[in-house]
């Protein structure tokens, strides 16, 4: 009996690594080189790096603090520092505390490459512009891309405004990545006549789905709003914690439904029409103005922060997402591979997950690609027009809108407004070039 | 045909109902009092308790008046620490401190007592006659128990009673008429926190409210087309969508006929030349125009061209201000002149996009063995373009009908904003600003239902232009 498990379980996985190698890596292999042969495409995920690059070391190349200084005979990193003291590992030595750095008087001292924080207010240089005269001691401390109305410099509002610019992204195409492959995914495999359950499974889940509800989100609301206010770690933390009660409850009451199935007398199964139901939801979140409603819920925020804009825009822009990944799978559950995966009796979530969404995952990637530019375009509106975005976060879109203020002041309506739009064509270049490679014969 | 179409709109229903929850939640979570918006009057305060007394009943009858004094929904399902009659107690921010209080203590019927002593003391100390040595204490007082309303903080309570209890213990003529109450408050509070039923936070309950209840009122009020009055100038909400809607159906409308124009005959050439250096540079071009952000051009095209500091081509603000009085033909074009710089910011994108379609489109169909079979019996380039191949294009264009009709509320939005034009974009921010949630609403709800409409007359034109696709057996 054993060996014959050990010899079975042996030829399954010959099985799978067949499908695997099969469907998954010759198709990326030419995917990817589909991509490389589209030079602009290639060049643009270039620039996206670069913008990654900017984004991940923003502090080390516009910054208040020194990079390395010798003060009273001991070395010091100030901004290495800064990441520790805002993880809590380490606090400011006492020298340093509420201190301006640039008043400090340093045996040597490194500046970043550009000496300020968009927040930094420097009043003797307000709507100075790049080509002005500006009130500053030399050379090291001019505004290259000038300054606004508070003198903000314009430079490090922009070298910070791009981990704004790509957190949105990241951040909100994320949440709409797991939703709406999730969903599509569920929609696509099962379709309204696959997913059979007995009536008391159904019930079960139905009170399960509700108590934990209840039990996750419910009595833990006030915990929840109470972290949104202190901050988005804790608010995180909170949230995880919801999501895990939720999890676990759901799972005591399959569990239980499993119990179920054992019972002597036959239960009626019945086909749970789950793509209907679905699209039924997709459809309702496609027809509510998502420009309205971001806004709209953003202003009842009572203490709005970037976070939860990102999450608005997760939030309402995964159903294109869902419904790639759903057509792809309902093309791909017909195929062989997944009967072949059927006949095994692997189970149906490892079938969806492993075999069955890797090949669906192309045209969610151009998905992807074409919805961070849009979440990027919606974020810079937003800021623009003053709406979710703390006052006091220096976005891309905040910054040009202080060019309405002043119309003399083109540095600040030409820079930003720019880098908006390089950014949202790269995106939309991506996501040309990712529609090339995967349909090679619109191409010729 | 007809049997499709009558089951997609009974298809809708559920959907709309999923919105109207949807905008429902947002309202009633919204931030600030629309009672107290309505009156512009902070209820309570200085002033003797006859004042106060009156005060609190124009704004016990304005929130009657509003039908915000009945239960929100047909039901509620919530922890057991959630107080069934809550919405009874007028003021919303004494309201959220109460259920905070009954979920921190786990006990309704304790705050209820916390809350009735207060509310009693309170009148008490409003019935003092403030005279010159006591005035200052009594001010304080009677912040100290304002705030008490607000705050749901075990020691913050406990500090501002004992606070008041020295102020009150002061004055020998306050403390004569209000120590009674003033120790009942003590009592009651003190029994609300050594009595703490913590486990009523985890046992859910069901309360039902029965039909007469705020959602049903509003709901059933937007069926029958009264959207309600603007919290702001008390205006009829439908008369105020009325005149931004037109300005924003001009705007969006035209916009959208002038893309059309323009975009369909540029899609079909650069598909026809494809190759082409000028068709590479069309596309490029159009490539670049449909990713310019519009507001950047807009706030570009204020500075450059417009009458502040740029060269005072255009107008940039509103719409113009010539009186009623005069010529009509003057004012079209006094508002024709300030429409240019927006028709063109709002135009570019959809255009640039609709063209990008239309090229996908026809170079689908050139592919085509008709199209070459077509041109090998000798029929003209032109005729089979124009006749064969622009006729079977035009499928994706039509899906892109479905935008218009809820482009003609929202597509305009940031433009509007950006020029001041009084449109739908502009009433709808305002209205966010200002927590006028009547419009706000209102608008979501219009908007969503325009989506819907806009959705089936693109089907259904799907169908007419493409007899392949049948409705009988379509999926989703």
């Amino acid at each position: 009996m054993n060996l014959f498990n050990l010899f079975n379980r042996r030829k399954n996985r010959e099985a799978n690594t067949l499908i695997l190698q099969n469907n998954n890596e010759s198709y990326w292999k030419i995917v990817r080189q589909q991509f490389k042969k589209n030079k602009i495409a290639v060049y643009s995920l270039r620039v996206v790096f670069i913008f990654i690059f900017i984004a991940l070391f923003a502090d080390f190349i516009a910054n208040e603090k020194p990079l390395v200084a010798k003060y009273n005979g001991n070395i010091y990193f100030p901004v290495m520092k800064e990441y520790a003291v805002d993880l809590g590992f380490s606090d400011w030595h006492d020298e340093f505390r509420n201190v301006s750095w640039r008043g400090l008087k340093y045996d040597w001292v490194i500046w970043p490459p550009v000496p300020y924080l968009p927040r930094n207010i420097d009043v003797s240089n307000t709507w100075v512009g790049p080509f002005h005269d500006q009130n500053v001691e030399s050379a090291r401390w001019k505004h290259w891309l000038g300054t606004d109305d508070l003198g903000h410099d314009v430079l490090a509002g922009m070298i910070h405004g791009t981990r704004i610019a790509l957190l949105v992204g990241l951040v909100s195409m994320g949440i709409a990545a797991i939703i709406g492959i999730f969903f599509g995914a569920v929609a696509g495999y099962y379709g309204d006549e696959k997913l059979k359950m007995n009536i008391i499974s159904i019930l079960l889940y139905v009170i399960g789905f509700i108590l934990a509800v209840f039990y996750a989100f419910g009595t833990r609301s006030y915990a929840l709003a109470d972290a949104i206010g202190t901050s988005f770690g804790s608010f995180m933390w909170e949230f995880l914690l919801s999501i895990l009660l939720f999890v676990a409850i759901i799972y005591v009451f399959k569990l239980i439904a499993s119990l179920a199935k054992k019972l002597p007398f036959k239960v009626k199964e019945i086909s749970i029409p789950i793509d209907i139901l679905i699209s039924r939801l997709i459809e309702i979140v496609v027809s509510i103005p998502q420009l309205f409603l971001i806004i709209s819920i953003a202003a009842v925020v009572a203490k709005p922060s970037i976070f939860i804009v990102m999450v608005i825009i997760g939030l309402t822009t995964w159903t294109g997402i869902a419904r790639f990944t759903r057509a792809e799978l309902l093309r791909i559950r017909n195929l062989e591979f997944i009967e072949a995966a059927n006949a095994l009796g692997y189970k149906e979530w490892r079938i969806i997950v492993k075999h069955a969404l890797p090949n669906a995952l192309s045209p969610v990637l151009i998905a992807i690609a074409f919805g961070i530019a849009s979440a990027i375009l919606i974020e810079s509106t937003l800021s623009f027009i003053g709406v979710g975005v703390p006052a006091e976060t220096i976005t891309w879109g905040s910054m040009l809108s202080k060019a309405r203020a002043v119309s003399s002041a083109w540095w600040l309506a030409i820079i930003p407004g720019f880098a908006i739009f390089i950014t949202v064509t790269i995106y939309n270049l991506i996501g040309e070039g990712l529609t090339d490679a995967m349909n090679p014969k619109l191409k010729k | 045909m007809l049997k499709y179409i009558f089951k997609r709109i009974l298809i809708f229903i559920p959907t709309l109902i999923v919105i109207s929850l949807l905008t429902f939640v947002i309202s009633i979570n919204a931030p600030g009092d629309p009672v107290e918006t309505m009156l512009n009057q902070n209820v309570g305060g200085e002033g003797r308790s006859g004042e106060k007394l009156a005060s609190e009943k124009t704004y016990n009858e304005k929130r009657k008046e509003l039908g915000f004094d009945l239960p929100l929904f047909y039901f509620s399902f919530t922890n057991k620490t959630y107080p069934d009659t809550l919405y009874k107690i007028p003021k919303k921010a004494h309201r959220e401190t109460l259920q905070r209080l009954s979920y921190e203590y786990g006990a309704w019927e304790n705050v209820s007592t916390y809350y009735q002593a207060l509310r009693a003391l309170e009148f008490k100390v409003f019935e003092i006659m403030p005279s010159d040595e006591n005035s200052s204490k009594l001010r304080n007082i009677k912040d100290n128990l304002n705030s008490l309303y607000l705050t749901h903080n075990e020691n913050e309570i406990k500090q501002t009673i004992e606070t008041v209890e020295f102020d009150i213990f002061k004055d020998s003529n306050i403390k004569k008429t209000v120590e009674t109450d003033f120790f009942e408050l003590k009592n009651s509070f003190e029994h609300l926190i050594y009595n703490k039923e913590i486990i009523n936070r985890y046992i859910p309950t069901i309360h039902i409210y029965g039909f007469n209840n705020q959602y049903h009122n509003w709901i059933s009020n937007f069926i029958v087309g009264e959207f309600g009055i603007s919290y702001q100038d008390k205006r009829p909400v439908s008369s105020k969508i009325f005149d931004a809607l037109k300005w924003s159906m001009i705007l969006s409308i035209l916009s959208i006929i002038i893309a059309y124009i323009v975009a369909v005959p540029l899609g079909v050439k650069s598909a026809v030349d494809k190759g082409k250096t000028s068709e590479k540079i069309i596309t490029t071009g159009l490539f670049l125009l449909y990713s310019l952000p519009n507001f950047w051009i807009a706030t570009m095209l204020i500075q450059y061209l417009g009458d502040g500091d740029g060269l005072g081509w255009f107008p940039t603000h509103g719409l113009g201000e010539l009186p009623e009085s005069a010529p009509y033909w003057d004012r079209f074009f006094e508002t024709a002149y300030h429409f240019i710089l927006p028709l063109f910011c709002l135009t570019y994108a959809s255009f640039a996009f609709i063209s990008r379609q239309m090229r996908g489109g026809m170079l689908n169909v050139l592919e085509m063995d008709y199209i070459r079979t077509a041109r090998a019996k000798g029929l003209k380039k032109q005729v089979v373009i124009w006749k064969h191949a622009f006729r079977n294009s035009l499928i994706p264009i039509i899906t892109l009908f479905a935008n218009i009709f809820p482009a003609a509320i929202s597509g305009s939005f940031i433009i509007e904003v950006i020029f001041s034009i009084p449109g739908m974009g502009q009433l709808t921010l305002q209205a966010i600003f200002q927590r006028d949630y009547p419009i706000v609403f209102t608008v979501l709800m219009f908007s969503s239902i325009l989506t819907l409409v806009g959705i089936l007359i693109a089907d259904i034109m799907y169908a007419f232009v493409d007899p392949r696709i049948s409705f009988s057996n379509k999926k989703s």
